[in-house]
Protein backbone atom coordinates (compact mmCIF):
# COMPACT_ATOMS: atom_id res chain seq x y z
CA UNK A 1 0.00 0.00 0.00
CA UNK A 2 1.16 3.41 -0.89
CA UNK A 3 -0.26 6.32 1.31
CA UNK A 4 -0.15 9.84 -0.34
CA UNK A 5 -0.64 10.78 3.19
CA UNK A 6 2.05 8.63 4.97
CA UNK A 7 4.94 10.88 4.51
CA UNK A 8 7.33 10.98 7.40
CA UNK A 9 5.46 7.88 8.64
CA UNK A 10 7.35 5.45 6.52
CA UNK A 11 10.19 6.31 8.38
CA UNK A 12 8.31 5.10 11.66
CA UNK A 13 6.96 1.92 10.01
CA UNK A 14 11.13 1.08 9.19
CA UNK A 15 11.72 1.49 12.89
CA UNK A 16 8.65 -0.70 13.88
CA UNK A 17 10.21 -3.55 11.64
CA UNK A 18 13.58 -3.26 12.65
CA UNK A 19 14.10 -4.55 16.18
CA UNK A 20 12.56 -7.76 14.55
CA UNK A 21 14.76 -7.99 12.03
CA UNK A 22 17.93 -7.38 13.85
CA UNK A 23 16.87 -10.25 16.46
CA UNK A 24 16.55 -12.51 13.71
CA UNK A 25 19.90 -11.38 11.99
CA UNK A 26 21.88 -11.96 15.76
CA UNK A 27 20.24 -14.65 17.17
CA UNK A 28 19.21 -16.88 13.95
CA UNK A 29 21.16 -16.07 11.09
CA UNK A 30 24.81 -15.28 12.47
CA UNK A 31 24.79 -18.48 14.58
CA UNK A 32 23.99 -20.19 11.34
CA UNK A 33 27.02 -18.54 9.64
CA UNK A 34 29.28 -18.59 12.32
CA UNK A 35 29.09 -22.83 12.27
CA UNK A 36 29.63 -22.37 8.47
CA UNK A 37 33.02 -20.36 9.22
CA UNK A 38 33.87 -22.75 12.03
CA UNK A 39 33.64 -25.84 9.49
CA UNK A 40 36.85 -24.55 7.98
CA UNK A 41 38.65 -25.06 11.72
CA UNK A 42 40.37 -26.96 14.04
CA UNK A 43 38.66 -26.51 17.49
CA UNK A 44 37.84 -29.01 20.08
CA UNK A 45 36.80 -27.17 23.00
CA UNK A 46 38.78 -29.34 25.44
CA UNK A 47 42.58 -29.21 23.70
CA UNK A 48 42.04 -25.97 21.82
CA UNK A 49 41.96 -22.82 23.45
CA UNK A 50 39.99 -21.13 20.40
CA UNK A 51 39.36 -22.23 16.62
CA UNK A 52 42.51 -22.48 14.34
CA UNK A 53 42.27 -22.18 10.32
CA UNK A 54 43.07 -25.86 9.16
CA UNK A 55 41.93 -24.80 5.53
CA UNK A 56 39.99 -28.05 4.09
CA UNK A 57 41.12 -30.94 7.01
CA UNK A 58 38.17 -31.53 7.86
CA UNK A 59 35.85 -31.51 3.73
CA UNK A 60 38.90 -34.19 3.75
CA UNK A 61 37.84 -36.21 6.72
CA UNK A 62 34.05 -35.79 5.58
CA UNK A 63 34.17 -37.47 2.22
CA UNK A 64 35.85 -40.47 4.30
CA UNK A 65 34.21 -40.76 7.23
CA UNK A 66 32.64 -43.96 7.08
CA UNK A 67 30.20 -43.20 10.18
CA UNK A 68 29.17 -40.63 8.68
CA UNK A 69 27.97 -42.38 5.85
CA UNK A 70 26.22 -45.41 8.28
CA UNK A 71 24.22 -42.98 9.75
CA UNK A 72 23.09 -40.70 6.74
CA UNK A 73 21.98 -44.65 5.70
CA UNK A 74 20.15 -45.28 9.13
CA UNK A 75 18.34 -42.19 8.53
CA UNK A 76 17.01 -42.37 4.99
CA UNK A 77 15.85 -45.88 6.16
CA UNK A 78 14.27 -44.45 8.74
CA UNK A 79 12.77 -41.40 7.25
CA UNK A 80 12.01 -43.44 3.99
CA UNK A 81 9.78 -45.49 5.96
CA UNK A 82 8.06 -42.60 8.39
CA UNK A 83 7.04 -40.17 5.89
CA UNK A 84 5.24 -43.31 3.51
CA UNK A 85 3.72 -44.70 6.66
CA UNK A 86 2.70 -40.89 7.26
CA UNK A 87 1.49 -40.12 3.98
CA UNK A 88 -0.61 -43.14 4.28
CA UNK A 89 -2.38 -42.52 7.40
CA UNK A 90 -2.85 -38.77 6.68
CA UNK A 91 -4.26 -39.57 3.08
CA UNK A 92 -7.03 -41.73 4.27
CA UNK A 93 -8.06 -39.83 7.64
CA UNK A 94 -7.46 -36.49 5.60
CA UNK A 95 -10.00 -38.04 3.38
CA UNK A 96 -12.29 -39.10 6.17
CA UNK A 97 -12.20 -35.61 7.60
CA UNK A 98 -13.30 -33.98 4.38
CA UNK A 99 -16.11 -36.58 4.52
CA UNK A 100 -17.57 -33.98 7.04
CA UNK A 101 -18.26 -36.37 9.68
CA UNK A 102 -20.37 -35.73 12.94
CA UNK A 103 -18.09 -33.46 15.21
CA UNK A 104 -15.45 -33.00 12.83
CA UNK A 105 -13.70 -30.15 14.64
CA UNK A 106 -13.63 -31.81 17.93
CA UNK A 107 -12.20 -34.98 16.43
CA UNK A 108 -9.59 -33.41 14.51
CA UNK A 109 -8.19 -31.51 17.73
CA UNK A 110 -7.92 -34.66 19.38
CA UNK A 111 -6.07 -36.17 16.44
CA UNK A 112 -3.98 -33.07 16.42
CA UNK A 113 -2.31 -33.53 19.34
CA UNK A 114 0.33 -35.89 19.01
CA UNK A 115 2.33 -33.23 16.68
CA UNK A 116 1.21 -30.06 19.11
CA UNK A 117 2.60 -32.23 21.92
CA UNK A 118 6.39 -32.07 23.15
CA UNK A 119 8.50 -34.22 20.78
CA UNK A 120 10.16 -35.64 24.73
CA UNK A 121 6.88 -36.04 25.92
CA UNK A 122 5.57 -38.69 22.43
CA UNK A 123 9.63 -40.64 23.34
CA UNK A 124 8.65 -41.06 26.68
CA UNK A 125 5.13 -42.15 25.90
CA UNK A 126 6.43 -44.91 23.14
CA UNK A 127 9.48 -45.86 25.55
CA UNK A 128 7.09 -46.58 28.06
CA UNK A 129 4.77 -48.51 25.72
CA UNK A 130 7.43 -50.79 24.04
CA UNK A 131 9.53 -50.79 27.84
CA UNK A 132 9.16 -55.13 28.45
CA UNK A 133 8.63 -54.60 32.27
CA UNK A 134 5.81 -52.05 32.33
CA UNK A 135 5.05 -51.59 28.83
CA UNK A 136 1.40 -53.27 27.13
CA UNK A 137 2.69 -53.71 23.87
CA UNK A 138 5.38 -56.33 24.77
CA UNK A 139 2.59 -57.88 27.70
CA UNK A 140 0.18 -58.12 24.82
CA UNK A 141 2.44 -59.99 22.29
CA UNK A 142 3.24 -62.15 25.04
CA UNK A 143 -0.63 -62.61 25.84
CA UNK A 144 -1.39 -63.54 22.54
CA UNK A 145 1.78 -66.39 22.78
CA UNK A 146 3.59 -64.21 20.17
CA UNK A 147 7.52 -64.12 20.57
CA UNK A 148 9.42 -62.21 23.63
CA UNK A 149 10.86 -59.77 22.07
CA UNK A 150 13.01 -56.61 23.08
CA UNK A 151 11.39 -53.84 20.78
CA UNK A 152 13.89 -50.72 22.10
CA UNK A 153 16.55 -53.40 22.62
CA UNK A 154 17.03 -55.16 18.89
CA UNK A 155 18.83 -53.07 16.23
CA UNK A 156 15.82 -54.03 13.81
CA UNK A 157 13.12 -53.50 15.92
CA UNK A 158 14.68 -50.11 17.92
CA UNK A 159 14.65 -48.88 14.11
CA UNK A 160 10.97 -49.56 13.73
CA UNK A 161 10.04 -48.68 17.35
CA UNK A 162 11.15 -44.57 15.95
CA UNK A 163 9.57 -45.10 12.80
CA UNK A 164 5.64 -46.29 15.00
CA UNK A 165 6.61 -43.27 17.13
CA UNK A 166 7.22 -40.73 14.53
CA UNK A 167 3.92 -41.70 12.45
CA UNK A 168 2.30 -41.12 15.22
CA UNK A 169 3.46 -38.09 16.06
CA UNK A 170 3.46 -36.61 12.57
CA UNK A 171 0.36 -38.37 11.05
CA UNK A 172 -1.58 -35.41 12.55
CA UNK A 173 0.23 -33.02 10.01
CA UNK A 174 -0.08 -34.90 6.69
CA UNK A 175 -3.74 -35.50 7.39
CA UNK A 176 -4.46 -31.94 8.13
CA UNK A 177 -2.19 -30.20 5.41
CA UNK A 178 -4.33 -33.00 2.76
CA UNK A 179 -7.24 -32.11 4.44
CA UNK A 180 -7.22 -28.90 3.77
CA UNK A 181 -5.98 -29.65 0.13
CA UNK A 182 -9.46 -32.08 -0.12
CA UNK A 183 -11.18 -29.36 1.22
CA UNK A 184 -10.88 -26.94 -2.11
CA UNK A 185 -11.89 -29.21 -4.22
CA UNK A 186 -15.94 -28.51 -5.65
CA UNK A 187 -18.43 -30.34 -4.27
CA UNK A 188 -20.44 -30.50 -7.07
CA UNK A 189 -17.61 -32.87 -8.66
CA UNK A 190 -18.62 -35.39 -5.61
CA UNK A 191 -21.97 -35.15 -6.95
CA UNK A 192 -21.47 -35.45 -10.62
CA UNK A 193 -19.38 -38.37 -9.68
CA UNK A 194 -21.96 -39.82 -7.92
CA UNK A 195 -24.65 -39.22 -10.01
CA UNK A 196 -22.23 -41.34 -12.66
CA UNK A 197 -22.43 -44.36 -10.42
CA UNK A 198 -19.10 -44.35 -9.14
CA UNK A 199 -18.03 -45.95 -6.12
CA UNK A 200 -16.27 -43.83 -2.91
CA UNK A 201 -13.02 -46.06 -3.96
CA UNK A 202 -13.53 -44.83 -7.33
CA UNK A 203 -13.83 -40.96 -6.34
CA UNK A 204 -10.56 -41.34 -4.30
CA UNK A 205 -8.67 -42.44 -6.79
CA UNK A 206 -10.31 -40.50 -9.65
CA UNK A 207 -11.23 -37.26 -8.56
CA UNK A 208 -9.91 -36.54 -5.15
CA UNK A 209 -6.16 -37.91 -5.55
CA UNK A 210 -5.30 -36.37 -8.89
CA UNK A 211 -6.35 -32.91 -7.17
CA UNK A 212 -4.58 -32.99 -3.98
CA UNK A 213 -1.60 -34.67 -5.79
CA UNK A 214 0.48 -31.24 -5.23
CA UNK A 215 0.21 -31.12 -2.08
CA UNK A 216 1.03 -34.79 -1.34
CA UNK A 217 3.89 -33.99 -2.90
CA UNK A 218 4.75 -30.64 -0.76
CA UNK A 219 3.47 -32.23 2.36
CA UNK A 220 5.90 -35.64 2.39
CA UNK A 221 8.84 -33.01 0.92
CA UNK A 222 7.84 -30.85 4.49
CA UNK A 223 8.03 -34.31 6.26
CA UNK A 224 11.42 -35.61 4.76
CA UNK A 225 13.25 -33.24 5.16
CA UNK A 226 12.16 -32.78 8.90
CA UNK A 227 12.28 -36.49 9.52
CA UNK A 228 16.04 -36.90 8.08
CA UNK A 229 17.34 -34.50 10.82
CA UNK A 230 15.17 -36.20 13.86
CA UNK A 231 17.30 -36.00 16.87
CA UNK A 232 14.77 -35.62 20.20
CA UNK A 233 12.92 -39.14 19.94
CA UNK A 234 16.30 -40.78 19.07
CA UNK A 235 17.90 -38.94 22.55
CA UNK A 236 15.20 -40.36 24.59
CA UNK A 237 14.10 -43.58 23.52
CA UNK A 238 17.17 -45.38 22.19
CA UNK A 239 20.24 -43.14 22.95
CA UNK A 240 21.39 -44.00 19.07
CA UNK A 241 21.35 -48.08 20.32
CA UNK A 242 21.74 -51.04 20.35
CA UNK A 243 24.85 -50.41 18.92
CA UNK A 244 25.04 -47.43 16.56
CA UNK A 245 21.41 -48.87 15.03
CA UNK A 246 19.76 -45.50 15.33
CA UNK A 247 22.25 -43.81 15.28
CA UNK A 248 20.89 -41.09 13.31
CA UNK A 249 22.84 -38.35 11.35
CA UNK A 250 21.46 -35.60 14.01
CA UNK A 251 22.78 -37.95 16.43
CA UNK A 252 26.06 -38.36 15.10
CA UNK A 253 26.64 -34.43 14.87
CA UNK A 254 25.09 -34.69 18.27
CA UNK A 255 27.68 -36.40 19.49
CA UNK A 256 30.84 -35.23 17.66
CA UNK A 257 29.94 -31.81 19.60
CA UNK A 258 28.58 -32.71 22.83
CA UNK A 259 30.34 -35.62 23.44
CA UNK A 260 33.44 -35.43 21.49
CA UNK A 261 33.55 -31.54 21.66
CA UNK A 262 35.13 -31.61 17.99
CA UNK A 263 33.42 -28.33 17.13
CA UNK A 264 35.10 -27.91 14.21
CA UNK A 265 34.40 -31.52 12.47
CA UNK A 266 31.07 -31.09 13.55
CA UNK A 267 29.97 -27.83 12.11
CA UNK A 268 31.87 -29.50 9.34
CA UNK A 269 28.88 -32.70 9.09
CA UNK A 270 26.23 -29.71 9.40
CA UNK A 271 27.14 -27.88 6.85
CA UNK A 272 27.54 -30.78 4.36
CA UNK A 273 23.88 -31.93 5.30
CA UNK A 274 22.89 -27.84 4.78
CA UNK A 275 24.41 -28.97 1.40
CA UNK A 276 22.75 -31.59 0.61
CA UNK A 277 19.33 -30.39 2.14
CA UNK A 278 19.41 -26.76 -0.35
CA UNK A 279 19.70 -29.39 -3.31
CA UNK A 280 16.90 -31.44 -1.77
CA UNK A 281 14.79 -28.06 -0.86
CA UNK A 282 15.58 -27.12 -4.47
CA UNK A 283 13.84 -29.15 -5.88
CA UNK A 284 11.39 -29.27 -3.97
CA UNK A 285 10.82 -25.59 -4.33
CA UNK A 286 10.94 -25.71 -8.10
CA UNK A 287 8.01 -28.41 -8.03
CA UNK A 288 6.14 -26.78 -5.05
CA UNK A 289 5.28 -23.70 -6.42
CA UNK A 290 3.56 -24.90 -9.24
CA UNK A 291 1.68 -27.81 -7.27
CA UNK A 292 0.45 -25.24 -4.58
CA UNK A 293 -0.94 -23.25 -7.74
CA UNK A 294 -2.60 -25.99 -9.33
CA UNK A 295 -3.74 -27.50 -6.25
CA UNK A 296 -5.13 -24.10 -5.81
CA UNK A 297 -3.24 -23.64 -2.02
CA UNK B 1 -4.07 -19.87 1.77
CA UNK B 2 -5.56 -17.97 4.62
CA UNK B 3 -8.88 -18.87 3.80
CA UNK B 4 -8.49 -22.45 3.31
CA UNK B 5 -7.67 -22.76 7.19
CA UNK B 6 -10.78 -20.59 8.89
CA UNK B 7 -12.29 -22.51 5.52
CA UNK B 8 -11.80 -25.83 6.80
CA UNK B 9 -12.70 -25.29 9.79
CA UNK B 10 -15.61 -23.20 9.95
CA UNK B 11 -17.77 -24.33 7.07
CA UNK B 12 -20.32 -27.32 7.73
CA UNK B 13 -21.58 -29.54 5.37
CA UNK B 14 -22.01 -27.78 1.77
CA UNK B 15 -24.63 -29.61 0.86
CA UNK B 16 -23.34 -32.55 1.31
CA UNK B 17 -25.45 -33.84 4.06
CA UNK B 18 -28.47 -34.84 2.09
CA UNK B 19 -26.27 -37.55 0.20
CA UNK B 20 -25.48 -39.08 3.43
CA UNK B 21 -26.21 -42.59 2.60
CA UNK B 22 -25.90 -45.86 5.25
CA UNK B 23 -22.44 -46.15 3.43
CA UNK B 24 -21.20 -42.87 4.09
CA UNK B 25 -22.86 -43.31 8.37
CA UNK B 26 -20.58 -47.22 8.18
CA UNK B 27 -17.60 -45.16 6.92
CA UNK B 28 -17.87 -42.26 9.73
CA UNK B 29 -18.22 -44.74 12.20
CA UNK B 30 -15.07 -46.44 11.07
CA UNK B 31 -13.05 -43.56 10.65
CA UNK B 32 -14.35 -42.41 14.05
CA UNK B 33 -12.85 -45.29 15.88
CA UNK B 34 -9.92 -45.39 13.87
CA UNK B 35 -9.04 -41.88 14.91
CA UNK B 36 -9.51 -42.12 18.83
CA UNK B 37 -8.06 -46.12 18.54
CA UNK B 38 -4.67 -44.29 17.08
CA UNK B 39 -4.50 -41.23 19.21
CA UNK B 40 -5.87 -41.71 22.89
CA UNK B 41 -4.37 -45.10 23.67
CA UNK B 42 -1.11 -44.08 24.36
CA UNK B 43 -2.44 -41.13 26.86
CA UNK B 44 -4.40 -43.33 28.27
CA UNK B 45 -1.69 -45.59 29.41
CA UNK B 46 0.26 -42.63 30.55
CA UNK B 47 -2.52 -40.85 32.81
CA UNK B 48 -3.17 -44.68 34.26
CA UNK B 49 0.43 -45.19 35.27
CA UNK B 50 0.74 -42.08 36.61
CA UNK B 51 -2.19 -42.84 39.13
CA UNK B 52 -0.81 -46.53 39.64
CA UNK B 53 0.38 -47.52 42.76
CA UNK B 54 4.03 -48.01 42.90
CA UNK B 55 3.40 -51.80 44.22
CA UNK B 56 1.11 -52.25 41.28
CA UNK B 57 3.33 -51.24 38.43
CA UNK B 58 4.82 -54.04 37.01
CA UNK B 59 1.53 -55.76 36.84
CA UNK B 60 0.02 -54.55 33.70
CA UNK B 61 -3.24 -56.94 33.67
CA UNK B 62 -4.04 -54.31 36.86
CA UNK B 63 -6.53 -52.55 35.21
CA UNK B 64 -8.78 -51.03 37.84
CA UNK B 65 -7.29 -50.46 41.06
CA UNK B 66 -7.22 -47.28 43.62
CA UNK B 67 -5.24 -44.40 41.92
CA UNK B 68 -2.53 -42.43 44.16
CA UNK B 69 -2.48 -38.87 43.81
CA UNK B 70 0.89 -38.88 45.86
CA UNK B 71 3.25 -38.32 42.70
CA UNK B 72 0.97 -35.64 41.95
CA UNK B 73 1.29 -33.90 45.45
CA UNK B 74 4.98 -34.73 44.90
CA UNK B 75 5.62 -32.73 41.60
CA UNK B 76 4.57 -29.71 43.36
CA UNK B 77 6.44 -29.73 46.54
CA UNK B 78 9.32 -31.73 45.67
CA UNK B 79 12.67 -30.65 43.17
CA UNK B 80 10.14 -31.29 39.97
CA UNK B 81 8.53 -28.29 40.80
CA UNK B 82 11.23 -25.89 40.01
CA UNK B 83 11.89 -27.06 36.42
CA UNK B 84 7.96 -26.99 35.54
CA UNK B 85 7.97 -23.52 36.88
CA UNK B 86 11.18 -22.57 34.49
CA UNK B 87 10.09 -23.65 31.28
CA UNK B 88 6.26 -22.34 32.16
CA UNK B 89 8.20 -18.74 33.32
CA UNK B 90 10.33 -18.86 29.94
CA UNK B 91 7.91 -19.94 27.52
CA UNK B 92 5.31 -17.07 28.57
CA UNK B 93 7.82 -14.18 28.80
CA UNK B 94 9.50 -15.82 25.02
CA UNK B 95 6.34 -16.36 23.69
CA UNK B 96 5.13 -12.24 25.06
CA UNK B 97 8.71 -10.53 23.45
CA UNK B 98 8.19 -12.60 19.93
CA UNK B 99 4.86 -11.14 19.93
CA UNK B 100 5.48 -7.61 20.51
CA UNK B 101 8.27 -7.81 18.21
CA UNK B 102 6.24 -9.54 15.29
CA UNK B 103 3.48 -8.09 15.46
CA UNK B 104 5.21 -4.40 14.64
CA UNK B 105 7.31 -6.09 12.19
CA UNK B 106 4.04 -7.74 10.48
CA UNK B 107 1.75 -4.33 10.60
CA UNK B 108 4.81 -3.05 8.31
CA UNK B 109 4.91 -6.42 6.30
CA UNK B 110 1.78 -6.29 5.74
CA UNK B 111 0.77 -2.69 5.73
CA UNK B 112 3.92 -1.27 3.49
CA UNK B 113 5.39 -1.25 0.27
CA UNK B 114 8.92 -0.98 -0.01
CA UNK B 115 11.54 -1.63 -2.63
CA UNK B 116 12.87 -5.20 -0.99
CA UNK B 117 10.52 -6.15 1.03
CA UNK B 118 10.23 -9.77 -0.71
CA UNK B 119 14.26 -10.38 0.27
CA UNK B 120 13.68 -8.82 3.65
CA UNK B 121 10.85 -11.11 4.14
CA UNK B 122 12.08 -14.32 2.82
CA UNK B 123 15.30 -13.32 5.17
CA UNK B 124 13.26 -13.59 8.32
CA UNK B 125 11.59 -16.73 7.25
CA UNK B 126 14.99 -18.22 6.22
CA UNK B 127 16.12 -19.57 9.92
CA UNK B 128 13.09 -21.52 9.85
CA UNK B 129 14.57 -23.95 6.94
CA UNK B 130 17.85 -24.49 8.80
CA UNK B 131 17.35 -27.70 11.17
CA UNK B 132 17.94 -26.95 14.74
CA UNK B 133 21.05 -28.90 14.97
CA UNK B 134 23.12 -25.96 12.53
CA UNK B 135 23.34 -23.13 15.13
CA UNK B 136 23.14 -25.06 18.14
CA UNK B 137 27.05 -25.09 18.63
CA UNK B 138 27.59 -21.19 18.24
CA UNK B 139 24.85 -20.48 20.38
CA UNK B 140 26.18 -22.33 23.48
CA UNK B 141 29.47 -20.85 22.66
CA UNK B 142 27.88 -16.99 22.86
CA UNK B 143 25.72 -18.21 25.75
CA UNK B 144 29.07 -19.26 27.47
CA UNK B 145 30.72 -15.89 26.04
CA UNK B 146 27.95 -13.88 27.66
CA UNK B 147 28.16 -15.98 30.89
CA UNK B 148 24.60 -16.45 30.64
CA UNK B 149 24.59 -20.60 30.75
CA UNK B 150 22.60 -22.35 33.28
CA UNK B 151 19.91 -19.08 33.31
CA UNK B 152 16.69 -18.35 32.76
CA UNK B 153 17.94 -15.34 30.57
CA UNK B 154 19.83 -17.61 27.91
CA UNK B 155 15.98 -19.68 27.62
CA UNK B 156 14.24 -16.38 27.29
CA UNK B 157 16.74 -14.72 24.42
CA UNK B 158 16.49 -17.70 22.99
CA UNK B 159 12.83 -18.55 22.93
CA UNK B 160 12.04 -14.94 21.48
CA UNK B 161 14.32 -15.49 18.45
CA UNK B 162 12.85 -18.96 17.72
CA UNK B 163 9.71 -17.94 17.00
CA UNK B 164 9.57 -14.63 15.56
CA UNK B 165 9.58 -15.67 11.97
CA UNK B 166 6.63 -18.23 12.71
CA UNK B 167 4.52 -15.49 14.28
CA UNK B 168 5.29 -12.74 11.87
CA UNK B 169 3.96 -15.12 9.02
CA UNK B 170 0.81 -16.31 11.09
CA UNK B 171 0.20 -12.71 12.13
CA UNK B 172 0.58 -11.35 8.80
CA UNK B 173 -1.89 -14.14 7.12
CA UNK B 174 -4.41 -11.90 10.05
CA UNK B 175 -3.05 -8.08 9.02
CA UNK B 176 -3.77 -8.59 5.43
CA UNK B 177 -7.44 -9.09 6.09
CA UNK B 178 -8.24 -5.93 7.44
CA UNK B 179 -9.37 -3.66 5.07
CA UNK B 180 -6.79 -1.00 4.23
CA UNK B 181 -10.12 1.38 3.52
CA UNK B 182 -10.13 1.35 7.42
CA UNK B 183 -6.81 2.44 7.85
CA UNK B 184 -6.52 5.07 5.23
CA UNK B 185 -9.25 6.42 6.31
CA UNK B 186 -8.04 6.69 10.02
CA UNK B 187 -4.98 8.10 8.53
CA UNK B 188 -6.91 10.92 6.70
CA UNK B 189 -8.65 11.81 9.86
CA UNK B 190 -5.70 12.63 11.02
CA UNK B 191 -4.54 9.68 13.17
CA UNK B 192 -0.51 9.11 13.94
CA UNK B 193 1.10 6.49 13.36
CA UNK B 194 1.66 4.83 16.72
CA UNK B 195 -2.74 5.60 16.93
CA UNK B 196 -3.46 3.89 13.90
CA UNK B 197 -1.32 0.16 14.88
CA UNK B 198 -2.46 0.46 18.50
CA UNK B 199 -5.87 1.39 17.96
CA UNK B 200 -7.12 -0.01 14.63
CA UNK B 201 -4.55 -2.85 13.65
CA UNK B 202 -3.91 -4.38 16.88
CA UNK B 203 -7.41 -5.11 18.05
CA UNK B 204 -8.43 -5.66 14.77
CA UNK B 205 -5.83 -8.47 14.45
CA UNK B 206 -6.38 -9.72 18.23
CA UNK B 207 -7.37 -13.37 17.20
CA UNK B 208 -3.87 -13.33 15.26
CA UNK B 209 -1.90 -12.24 18.03
CA UNK B 210 -3.60 -14.86 19.90
CA UNK B 211 -2.57 -17.34 17.62
CA UNK B 212 0.58 -16.58 17.33
CA UNK B 213 1.20 -16.61 21.10
CA UNK B 214 -0.57 -19.96 21.60
CA UNK B 215 1.95 -21.04 19.01
CA UNK B 216 4.75 -20.11 20.35
CA UNK B 217 4.17 -20.37 23.78
CA UNK B 218 3.38 -24.31 23.08
CA UNK B 219 6.83 -24.16 20.60
CA UNK B 220 8.57 -22.95 23.53
CA UNK B 221 7.64 -25.13 26.26
CA UNK B 222 8.06 -27.88 23.90
CA UNK B 223 11.51 -26.78 23.23
CA UNK B 224 13.97 -29.74 24.35
CA UNK B 225 17.64 -29.42 22.06
CA UNK B 226 18.71 -25.64 23.01
CA UNK B 227 17.41 -26.25 26.93
CA UNK B 228 19.51 -29.41 27.04
CA UNK B 229 22.96 -27.59 25.65
CA UNK B 230 22.41 -24.33 27.50
CA UNK B 231 21.02 -25.15 30.81
CA UNK B 232 22.52 -27.24 33.53
CA UNK B 233 21.69 -27.40 37.01
CA UNK B 234 19.69 -24.29 37.83
CA UNK B 235 17.77 -23.48 34.88
CA UNK B 236 16.79 -26.99 33.72
CA UNK B 237 13.26 -27.08 31.84
CA UNK B 238 10.82 -29.90 32.18
CA UNK B 239 11.81 -31.36 28.88
CA UNK B 240 15.43 -31.55 29.82
CA UNK B 241 14.22 -33.29 33.05
CA UNK B 242 12.11 -35.59 31.51
CA UNK B 243 14.94 -36.30 29.44
CA UNK B 244 17.02 -36.95 32.40
CA UNK B 245 14.58 -39.90 33.67
CA UNK B 246 14.36 -41.69 30.59
CA UNK B 247 17.86 -42.10 30.21
CA UNK B 248 19.69 -41.74 33.43
CA UNK B 249 19.64 -43.59 36.94
CA UNK B 250 16.03 -43.01 37.60
CA UNK B 251 14.43 -44.44 34.45
CA UNK B 252 12.94 -47.33 37.06
CA UNK B 253 10.95 -44.65 38.53
CA UNK B 254 7.93 -45.27 36.21
CA UNK B 255 5.43 -43.37 37.84
CA UNK B 256 7.39 -39.68 38.36
CA UNK B 257 8.20 -39.93 34.76
CA UNK B 258 4.36 -40.66 33.96
CA UNK B 259 3.33 -37.93 36.31
CA UNK B 260 6.08 -35.26 34.32
CA UNK B 261 4.58 -36.67 30.99
CA UNK B 262 0.94 -35.12 31.88
CA UNK B 263 1.99 -32.48 33.60
CA UNK B 264 4.04 -31.35 30.44
CA UNK B 265 1.09 -32.16 28.18
CA UNK B 266 -1.59 -30.69 30.11
CA UNK B 267 -1.15 -27.17 29.50
CA UNK B 268 -0.89 -28.20 25.50
CA UNK B 269 -3.82 -30.11 25.69
CA UNK B 270 -5.83 -26.80 27.41
CA UNK B 271 -4.94 -24.98 24.34
CA UNK B 272 -5.66 -27.26 21.64
CA UNK B 273 -9.16 -27.81 22.80
CA UNK B 274 -9.93 -24.09 23.62
CA UNK B 275 -8.44 -22.80 20.49
CA UNK B 276 -8.89 -25.44 18.11
CA UNK B 277 -10.34 -23.15 14.97
CA UNK B 278 -7.84 -20.35 15.46
CA UNK B 279 -4.99 -23.41 15.92
CA UNK B 280 -5.43 -25.21 12.99
CA UNK B 281 -5.29 -22.50 10.85
CA UNK B 282 -2.09 -20.96 12.65
CA UNK B 283 -0.44 -24.39 12.03
CA UNK B 284 -1.86 -24.57 8.33
CA UNK B 285 -0.29 -21.46 7.74
CA UNK B 286 2.38 -22.16 9.22
CA UNK B 287 3.66 -25.64 7.95
CA UNK B 288 3.25 -24.05 4.74
CA UNK B 289 5.57 -21.50 5.66
CA UNK B 290 7.87 -21.63 2.56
Amino acid sequence: MRWATLGRGRFYFFLLMLPAVLYVVAWRIAPALYTILLSFTQYNIVYDSGPTWNHLQNYGRLLHDSGLLESLRISVMFTGAATAVELLVGLGVGAFFDSDPPARNLLLGIFLLPMIMAPVVVGTIWAILFDPTIGPIPYLIQVLHGPRVEWLGSSVLALGGLVVADAWEWSPLLALLLFSAMQTIPREQYEAARVDGSSGWQLFWRVVLPQVRGMVIVAAGLRFMDALLELDKVIVMTGGGPGASTGFVSYYVYRQAFQAYELGYASTVITGLLVLLAVVYGLYLRNSSRMLRSANV
Amino acid sequence: MSEVGSDAVSSGGRGRVAHVGRKTRWGHVLGTVFVLAWTLPPFLYLILLSVKPEPLMVERSVLIFWPTFERYRDVVISNFGAPIWTSLVTSTTGALFTLILASLAGVTFSFLDFRGKAALFLLILLPRMFPPVTTLIPIQLTMKTLGLLDTRTALIILFTGFQIPLAIWVMRTFFDEIPRELVESAALDGASLPTIVTRVVLPLAGPGLLTAFILSFIFNWNEFLFPLVVTGLNAKTGSVVLMSFDTGYKKLQYGSLAVLGVVMTVPVILFVLSFRAALVRGLTAGALKS
